[in-house]
């Protein structure tokens, strides 16, 4: 076992559909070996919402509401490296189609026009959060230190990434490790 | 002829000989020096304006694009600088950031679109600038084809394409800056078009999702498929087809680009209508029991044949085959007695006295008059027509047009007449149109069989013999039939009436070679009489693939083999020997025709 103290490390998922936490989570046997070193503090995953300070910081998801927004500048104010994982946190991706639309039509038609619905009405805050205008990638609200492309990206390059920040380096990207087959 | 001056270049410290005219970008393929690019096709005119090929020359302060400078004796280029891979990333991002390129619901997800390669190849991982998010229409109006102006990064492959290679110039770009986008015709949707044939040659162009095959999407990842290469049997023209299959279907059809007579090209028929035009197949042989068609076993269908045909003495036989047979039936067709193959109306003498000039495609790309008489190549013979007006209007030939049904290629035409009614006068000015003609070709088709199309072919013909100077034109028959001049070559006769030569003489026993016709032979039925003839026959066998009103009549339906089954050749219409290699083995219980022929004699 390692002298080194743990890396401390806090994950959100802001408007994404949690697909990049389950490929994180594909890492299978490869997280036994990634909890050696380091200590997953606020996470979906271990379901602590609290953030603490953290070494480094994982996002995924894209900004879509007032309070992803909120999240995402705690968690950045609060983190030394702060990793985009994912298309959505990096471009925006499917929740950005929205941006096509005029935001009040989209919410027409995902709270009163749907087809099922006999009388829509419209949620506000509170307590649901505001909608921003438009959704955008994270990196258009804070400093971003990393990202890890993909649809989501799978394993073997998270992997790849979180070994190689927590070796201190940064990543080199390849056509062979951006491609997913 | 002066031959082009040597020149050599020195890339990336690397001496590379070539000529001069060539761009630095031809120099450096042919020496095996890969540059990035994203609008440049090798058959197509360069544009220069993805800027992904700029490279670097010593002693210039500017960058260029490979694909489009002109390369200098004695340049040295490099072609792969950190500062031009800087610059690329750039044009990248921009690209980007411009539109909605949205990766994982796309067709050409995950290898098969150029600009997501040219994105991993340049290590990009996210870009700096913030993204644009326009609202761009998709155009899915097409019955083939869609648009999806997200995914467009306005390389213009697809506006060359269709200027260059089919013609039309149906697509362009409009408006300016930030709102340019690619447009069909003045502002129409595929679906509304006046101009587009539906080739789909822009699809195969598009090096992203932006245009895309309706019917092959999401069909399977192109890099992951078999492919296939064989001859279109449509028209008597041959493309080359270039067919992608995965697990036992057809994912995509593409042309071959090495195909001698297409170069690439195909039209709808050969692109589209053979595959992704829902058509009843037929699986297995069928018997007529109690008043209704049964599947039966190929024994038990085999046996009724030869039960009936034992009955009929061999005048009372006849078989009736469609004209596009491979030529490897030829040899077994004519151990029948009375064997005829339909064809349209005015075939038949275009099968016995039409030419077949070697090399006819190319000679109608060189072409500096063309004549068309009595041939609608718009309709039939799509990739004729595309040749002849990208002729007409890209290399500025001449294009006289004699038919009697209006066509869209009359509105390139010098002169356009309607055959029947052409006035004394009329001939000085066809003659003078001719008279300066260095490289002239004569289409015609079965309409120029006709009474007025031969005097109108002989007055052709006497113009170009009362010339001063000038060489006789290169005559070129086109048929409409796919085999029909070999095979009447062959031996077998063309049949226009099919009433007539079935009312001849009496028959028991009649067996209609359809083979994967679209229509399964059902246009026999639309000429008089057929029918009720075909009624007093006592056993009428159909060998077809699709199901159509004449399988439905017969006694025995055999089912054959579609063209992407298909093993044996063709020859087309400049008499070039093409091969069918079969793409797919055989749906059900579907056997070739010559197999299925060699059955029924045994």
């Amino acid at each position: 076992m390692s002298d080194k103290p743990k890396v401390k490390v806090a994950t959100v998922w802001l408007g994404g559909c949690s697909g990049c936490h389950m490929s994180f989570l594909d890492l299978d046997e490869r997280l036994v070996e990634l909890v050696k070193l380091v200590d997953i503090t606020a996470s979906p995953i271990t379901d602590v919402k609290e953030i603490p300070n953290v070494d480094m910081g994982i996002v995924e998801g894209a900004v879509c509401n007032e309070e992803q927004e909120h999240v995402l500048r705690t968690l950045r104010a609060r983190c030394k490296v702060l990793v985009a994982l994912g298309d959505c946190a990096i471009t925006g991706n499917i929740p950005a189609l929205r941006n096509q639309f005029k935001l009040e039509d989209v919410v027409a038609r995902g709270f009163v026009e749907t087809e099922s619905t006999q009388v829509g009405d419209i949620p506000g805050p509170p307590p649901v959060p505001k909608l921003l205008n438009k959704v955008r990638p994270i990196q258009e609200f804070v400093k971003v230190d990393a990202h890890i492309p993909g649809c989501p990206p799978d394993a073997d390059t998270i992997w790849y990434v979180l070994t190689e920040l927590l070796a201190g380096r940064m990543p080199k990207w390849t056509e062979k490790n951006l491609s997913y087959d | 002829m002066i031959a082009p001056k040597k020149i050599t270049l020195t890339i990336d410290g690397r001496r590379c000989e070539g000529q001069e005219g060539q761009t630095i970008l031809q120099i450096a393929q042919a020496s095996g020096i890969s540059i990035p690019t994203l609008c440049y096709l090798k058959h197509l005119s360069p544009w220069g304006g993805c800027r992904m090929c700029i490279v670097e020359i010593v002693g210039s302060p500017k960058v260029v694009p490979a694909c489009s400078t002109p390369a200098v004796d004695g340049k040295q280029v490099v072609t792969n600088s950190e500062s031009l891979q800087k610059l690329r990333r750039s044009t990248l991002e921009l690209l980007f950031s411009e539109r909605n390129h949205i990766c994982p619901f796309c067709v050409m997800n995950k290898g098969d679109c150029e600009l997501q390669q040219q994105g991993y190849r340049h290590g990009i991982d996210a870009i700096s600038i913030p993204y644009l998010y326009p609202a761009w229409p998709v155009d899915v109006s097409g019955k083939y084809l869609a648009l999806d102006h997200n995914r467009c990064i306005l390389c213009t492959r697809c506006v060359r394409t269709c200027e260059e290679m089919e013609g039309t110039h149906t697509l362009d770009i409009s408006h300016r800056g930030a709102k340019n986008r690619v447009v069909v015709d003045l502002g129409a949707t595929f679906g509304t078009s006046d101009t587009c044939t539906n080739c789909g040659a822009c699809v195969a162009a598009c090096p992203t999702g932006a245009l895309f095959d309706k019917a092959a999407a999401f069909r399977g990842k192109l890099n992951t498929c078999q492919t296939v290469r064989t001859t279109c049997t449509e028209c008597p023209v041959g493309c080359g087809l270039l067919v992608y299959t995965k697990e036992n279907r057809i994912v995509e059809v593409f042309g071959d680009f090495d195909s001698p007579v297409s170069q690439g090209h195909l039209c709808v028929r050969g692109r589209y209508e053979t595959w992704a035009e829902p058509r009843q197949r037929i699986l297995q042989p069928l018997l007529r029991r109690h008043e209704k068609l049964e599947p039966a076993t190929w024994n038990e269908a085999l046996e009724a044949v030869r039960q009936a045909a034992k009955k009929a003495k061999p005048a009372q036989k006849a078989v009736l085959v469609s004209p596009r047979l491979n030529n490897e039936t030829i040899a077994t067709l004519k151990k029948f007695e009375r064997i005829g193959m339909f064809v349209a109306r005015d075939e038949a003498a275009l099968c016995a006295e039409g030419d077949r000039s070697p090399d006819s495609m190319a000679k109608l790309h060189d072409a500096d008059a063309i004549i068309v008489l009595g041939a609608q190549p718009s309709r039939a013979q799509g990739v004729v027509a595309a040749k002849i007006r990208t002729t007409v209007r890209l290399r500025k030939a001449k294009l006289l047009i004699f038919h009697t049904r209006k066509s869209d290629l009359d509105q390139y035409a010098t002169i356009c007449a309607n055959v029947v009614s052409l006035e004394r006068k009329f001939w000085g000015r066809v003659a003078e149109e001719l008279k300066d003609a260095k490289r002239p070709v004569l289409v015609y088709g079965p309409e120029a069989m006709t009474p007025i199309g031969v005097a109108v072919l002989e007055r052709l013909i006497k113009i170009f013999e009362g010339k001063a100077s000038g060489p006789a034109p290169a005559l070129i028959a086109l048929p409409t039939g796919s085999n029909s001049l070999t095979l009447a070559a062959g031996g077998i006769e063309p049949v226009e009436e099919v009433g007539p030569w079935l009312d001849a003489k009496p028959l028991k026993f009649l067996h209609i070679i359809a083979s994967d016709e679209p229509d399964g032979g059902a246009r026999l039925l639309d000429e008089k009489y057929v029918r009720p003839l075909l009624e007093e026959i006592d056993c009428v066998v159909v060998q077809a693939a699709y199901q159509s009103r004449l399988t439905d009549l017969a006694k025995v339906v055999l089912p054959a083999t579609i063209w992407c089954e298909k093993q044996g050749t063709i020859t087309n219409f400049e008499g070039r020997e093409l091969p069918l290699q079969a793409v797919l083995p055989p749906r059900g219980e579907a056997r070739q025709d010559l197999e299925i022929l060699n059955a029924v004699l045994k």
